[in-house]
């Protein structure tokens, strides 16, 4: 960019115009060695920056009142000011007519007054076009313009203008203005010059004497320069004189600054000194931050069980998700693996990353080698979060521990599961392939092997029945081909992946299209609960999941009723999953015992996939139907088969009853279309004996 | 720029402004062309003075007391452009010096547009505004010559070249002017280009022309000719303050702005009337529309044509009467000549019109 380019130049001319301009204080501290070329002060101690012009004018003038009163001002302004020695001389020179006008704009200029200033002057200007302003006012209210403008527009940062003003108004730059100074130097930087903010940095520090500006410069720095730049400026530091620097906080931030970089990187180590530093800031406040800081320097450089104590300490700081996150991540790395998952559970939602390392560490406390018996209720809560946020290696890791705690069914659908988030994970064919196998399933065992075969060659090894030692925790020590039937699982620990509904049509007359998910929830509940779904508790003590399983046990075994009110119990006390589950099954209870309007209220109650809300729709109104149809009401009849209609297709056997229904209101030609319809589907027998009816009916009529 | 005059009804005395037009359904050809004012010395002190007590501070800072008492870079123009017109150098440095340290700080050499005294910084929106610009660099220009004052000049100029250089943006075979440098172009909005016609200040065109010929003025001022021609041409005959021109000369009004002609638009007759632009067919319909017997000056919806606010302020009223005055030589009604500024607005409004006819029309007055 051109301007910025331009910059440049301008910047060293402008610090070159500042150095000259610029004196150096009564003690006259030179810069120390290796600085960059300073400004060699001048022998005398007066300041010509300070703005003397109002009060010369008044001198001249020979007002020794207004002379006091801005020699005053000037001091309370510049405290290292002293009044110019030949103040006497111009009030003796005083014999010219005072104009009053330019008394009226020094008073204006003095009260910062600026407008009215330039339009008193271009009033008088235009009653007397030959008058001029005095030079010195002149010059003073184009400073104090640049000035305004020089802040303004750094407060909006516009920084090309802020470089552009001071490049104009080089008698801005001073130890007088050293808030212009800082707003150049944050200009350079804000516009990729970050070596010239260093050299007003530089020029400051080697010019102007005031121990707070000189501080607030270092700390300017710190958030402007690299930390190289800073340690070099540090040089400046006064350690004698009437008013010594203290940059000690400077030299703690940037050795705070290099534990920090440390913490995240394990290949650097950091001083000793620096360490000590951190410590010391730790003690000295009650923040979180340096806490945190050392926290995870000792978590990446070996020391997790220190990690672990800082990591407490910063969340008694309030150190919030971060110091939650090194919390955790130090409990995993002691292998603490059960109160890291509690730790982290409780976390999961506050951020992005207690999410990560939550689902990292459930999925390595459901990967131990051995597999732990794990209590029921963290298995349970690890599911939900796995679904929702499709976490592959979790829903893997769920697999493995199902299979390796026999739990074959339940690993097979997890493994299906990840397959579908994440088509080519292979450790998830795996899994599919050694499940489908040990449940004798062969036709997806087949289909497993064939997608899989060329890409991994233990699942090719599987099907050709080659034993090798992969992994002795997975592979089953029987040979595999062996159907064994899975001991019955506990019932809590029992956990269904959403993405197990089949398409297939089952026996069940009016559940015309079941679930396979529903049938084999169902036997599981069963061979969990025995014969007489038994359960110990009564119903209304049961938890969510228990009476989940207990309501498909007994639709199992035929009770709907009794299943209804243990769905009734899931739905009061399970999660949102649970719910939905226990609606759905509910819904189910009541078509078996036809009773369709508690069927449409029960799947109402929970929200449902959008394939349960067809099933369970289409079912409850195939019931409607054929009710209506045993009591004779034949429009009703035909309005719950068009309704049903729009959201599955037809049947032949809903079709049939459908020509009947018209048949018997009198319609035969649609009757008969219909019945000619399923004719030609194959449903000859029945669709003849319609078209039979028809004929007769109108031969009758004729 | 070629000159076709099927009926010439004025002298031409600049080429450059001239623009022949082919009038929709009249199908008569017109020429436009800008015809200079003097301004400096137009308005009355007493005028001048009712409305810079209220509405000026000693800082130079023209104050928008319907808006929360802001500035902004428009309302500094106005001023300098009134104050030259009052002959009031005094007014016009202590406004130019506010404008000058206050709005003149943007990178681009324009003007911050809002500045609001509880703001802090007290700049809010450092966009700028380019009617705004356009005024501020115009008043200095014709302050630098009337008042033989360089630093003026050389402003003006400076700020002639940055709205030359950053808010003249080419659309298809057009060449419009950007409102805001920033946020109204074609990748800034899925409606972008948007623009407003009220920024146009017709006048100033051929005086910043001058100053920095080296951008199309000509060309910016005949494609805002020609999309006023466009956007009047509906059948509510208005075009909405905030016009998208995406779709090159078919304008339609821009998203998330009501489709209103409001309180921007009722400035284009007002500078049309000041350039000397007065042979647009729209202004005579304008007229009728404006009189009392009429719908009145009012805030309509270019869609529905329905009235959502009539105007009853002087500063508005006087618009319709200028327009009687201007085109059918109509004097200003007597109740009108007074002037007791209430809100900014329709005051600089009142006070540009008043300027005009004393310039141009003293019959009027």
């Amino acid at each position: 960019m051109r301007l910025v380019g331009s910059a440049i130049t301008i910047a060293v001319a402008i610090l070159a115009f500042a150095a000259l301009a610029q004196q150096t204080g009564p003690d006259g501290n030179q810069p120390q060695a290796g600085a960059p070329p300073a400004p060699t002060p001048p022998a005398s101690g007066s300041q010509p920056q300070v703005d003397e012009s109002a009060l010369r004018y008044f001198a001249s003038q020979g007002d020794t009142r207004r002379v006091n009163a801005e020699i005053a001002r000037l001091r309370a302004l510049y405290p290292n000011w002293t009044p110019p020695s030949d103040l006497s001389q111009l009030s003796a020179g005083a014999a010219a007519a005072p104009d009053p006008i330019i008394e009226r704009l020094w008073n204006l200029y003095r009260e910062d007054r600026i407008a009215e200033v330039r339009a008193a002057i271009a009033e008088r200007q235009s009653s007397d076009p030959n008058w001029q302003p005095p030079e010195e006012l002149v010059t003073a209210l184009q400073t104090v313009e640049a000035r305004r403008r020089l802040i303004n527009a750094s407060d909006t940062g516009q920084w090309r203008t802020v470089l552009s003003v001071a490049t104009e108004s080089p008698g801005l730059l001073t130890c007088l203005n050293v808030d212009v100074l800082w707003r150049v130097a944050e200009a350079f930087a804000r516009t990729d010059q970050p070596d010239r903010t260093r050299d007003v940095y530089t020029y400051l520090l080697t010019n102007c004497a005031d121990p707070g500006e000189r501080l607030a410069t270092l700390q300017k720095a710190l958030s402007l320069l690299t930390d190289q730049q800073v340690t070099d400026l540090l040089q400046f530091e006064r350690k004698t004189g009437e008013t010594p620097d203290d940059f000690s906080s400077i030299r703690d931030e940037l050795a705070r600054r290099r534990v920090e970089r440390a913490s995240l990187d394990s290949k650097t180590i950091a001083a000793p000194e620096d360490l000590a530093v951190v410590e010391r800031l730790i003690q000295k406040s009650d923040e979180a931050g340096p806490v945190l800081i050392l926290g995870w320097y000792n978590f990446h450089h070996g020391n997790p069980s220190r990690a672990l104590e800082l990591f407490k300490t910063a969340l008694d700081r309030n150190g919030g998700t971060k110091a939650a996150e090194g919390y955790a991540m130090s409990l995993r790395a002691l292998n603490r693996l059960v109160e890291a998952e509690a730790f982290a559970h409780e976390w999961r939602d506050r951020a992005p990353e207690n999410m990560k390392i939550y689902l990292d560490v459930a999925t390595a406390l459901l990967s131990q080698d051995p597999p732990p018996r794990l209590d029921a209720q963290v298995v349970a809560r690890i599911v939900p979060v796995v679904m929702v946020q499709r976490f592959t290696d979790g829903a893997q890791a769920l697999g493995w521990y199902s299979y390796n705690t026999q739990q074959f069914r339940t690993a097979r659908d997890w493994f299906r599961t990840a397959l579908n988030w994440k088509p080519d994970d292979e450790p998830s064919a795996y899994g599919l392939a050694l499940s489908t196998q040990r449940l004798n399933e062969r036709a997806t065992f087949n289909e497993v092997v064939a997608q899989w075969r060329s890409r991994s060659q233990r699942i090719a090894d599987l099907a050709d029945g080659v034993t090798r030692p992969y992994d002795s925790r997975i592979v089953p020590a029987q040979p595999p081909i062996a159907a064994v039937e899975p001991a019955p699982v506990p019932a809590q620990q029992r956990y269904v992946p959403q993405q197990v509904a089949v398409e297939r049509t089952d026996g069940e007359r009016i559940l015309l299209r079941t679930v396979e998910g529903v049938r084999r929830r169902q036997s599981e509940a069963r061979s969990a609960l025995g014969r007489q779904c038994a359960m110990t508790s009564p119903a209304t003590r049961l938890s969510g999941d228990a009476a989940l399983t207990r309501g498909w046990c007994l639709m199992e075994v035929n009770r709907p009723l009794e299943a209804v009110a243990a769905f009734d119990q899931a739905m009061a006390t399970g999660g949102s999953r649970t719910r939905e589950e226990a609606a759905y099954g509910k819904s189910l209870a009541y078509l078996r015992k036809n009773l369709t309007s508690e069927a449409a209220i029960a799947a109402a109650q929970a929200p449902q996939t959008r394939e349960r809300r067809v099933e369970l729709g289409a079912a409850i109104l195939s019931q409607r139907a054929l009710a209506a149809y045993r009591d004779g009401r034949y429009s009703e009849t035909l309005l719950a088969l068009s309704e049903r209609s729009r959201i599955v297709p037809e049947q032949n056997d809903l079709l049939l009853i459908r020509g009947w229904s018209y048949y018997k209101l009198g319609r035969y030609r649609d009757a008969e279309r219909i019945f000619r319809a399923v004719q030609q589907t194959g449903y000859s027998d029945d669709a003849s004996a319609g078209l039979n009816a028809i004929r007769e009916a109108t031969t009758h009529a004729r | 720029m070629t000159i076709r005059t099927a009926r010439c009804l004025q002298a031409l005395p600049r080429l450059f402004f001239a623009l022949s037009l082919l009038m929709g359904s009249a199908v008569s050809a017109q020429t436009l062309a800008v015809q200079p004012l003097k301004v400096v010395g137009t308005l009355s002190s007493a005028d001048w003075e009712a409305y810079r007590s209220r509405f000026v501070d000693s800082s130079g800072r023209v104050i928008d007391n319907a808006n929360g008492d802001i500035s902004h870079s428009e309302g500094q123009g106005y001023g300098l452009l009134l104050a030259l017109a009052a002959g009031d150098r005094r007014s016009f440095e202590q406004i130019w010096s506010f404008t000058f340290t206050e709005l003149l700080i943007r990178d681009d050499g324009l003007a911050v547009w809002k500045w609001d005294p509880d703001g802090k910084p007290h700049v809010t929106d450092r966009n700028n505004a380019t009617d705004g610009d356009l005024l501020i660099a115009y008043a200095l220009a014709k302050a630098g010559t009337a008042w033989q004052e360089p630093r003026y000049t050389a402003a003006a100029q400076q700020i002639a070249k940055a709205i030359g250089k950053n808010t003249f943006s080419r659309s298809g075979r057009s060449m419009f002017l950007l409102p805001g440098a920033q946020g109204f172009g074609p990748d800034d909005r899925t409606d972008g280009p948007v623009v407003n016609l009220s920024y146009w200040v017709f006048e100033a065109f051929p005086v910043l022309a001058a100053l920095a010929p080296e951008y199309e003025w000509t060309r910016v001022w005949r494609d805002g000719v020609m999309l006023l021609q466009q956007a009047t041409s509906g059948r509510i005959r208005l075009p909405a303050d905030w016009l998208s021109i995406r779709n090159g000369l078919q304008p339609r009004p821009a998203d998330g702005f009501p489709p209103e002609f409001g309180y921007n638009s009722l400035r284009i007759p007002l500078y049309l009337m000041r350039a000397g632009m007065t042979d647009l067919e729209w202004l005579r319909a304008l007229k009728l529309r404006w009189s009392a017997e009429s719908e009145g000056i009012a805030v309509v919806n270019v869609v529905t044509g329905h009235v959502r606010e009539r105007l009853t302020d002087e500063g508005y009223a006087i618009l319709p009467a200028a327009l009687a005055c201007v085109l059918d030589g109509t004097p200003v009604p007597e109740s009108m000549k007074t002037f007791e500024p209430k809100l900014y607005y329709p005051s600089t409004l009142y006070l540009l019109a008043k300027s005009l006819l004393g310039e141009k029309y003293p019959r009027c007055v």
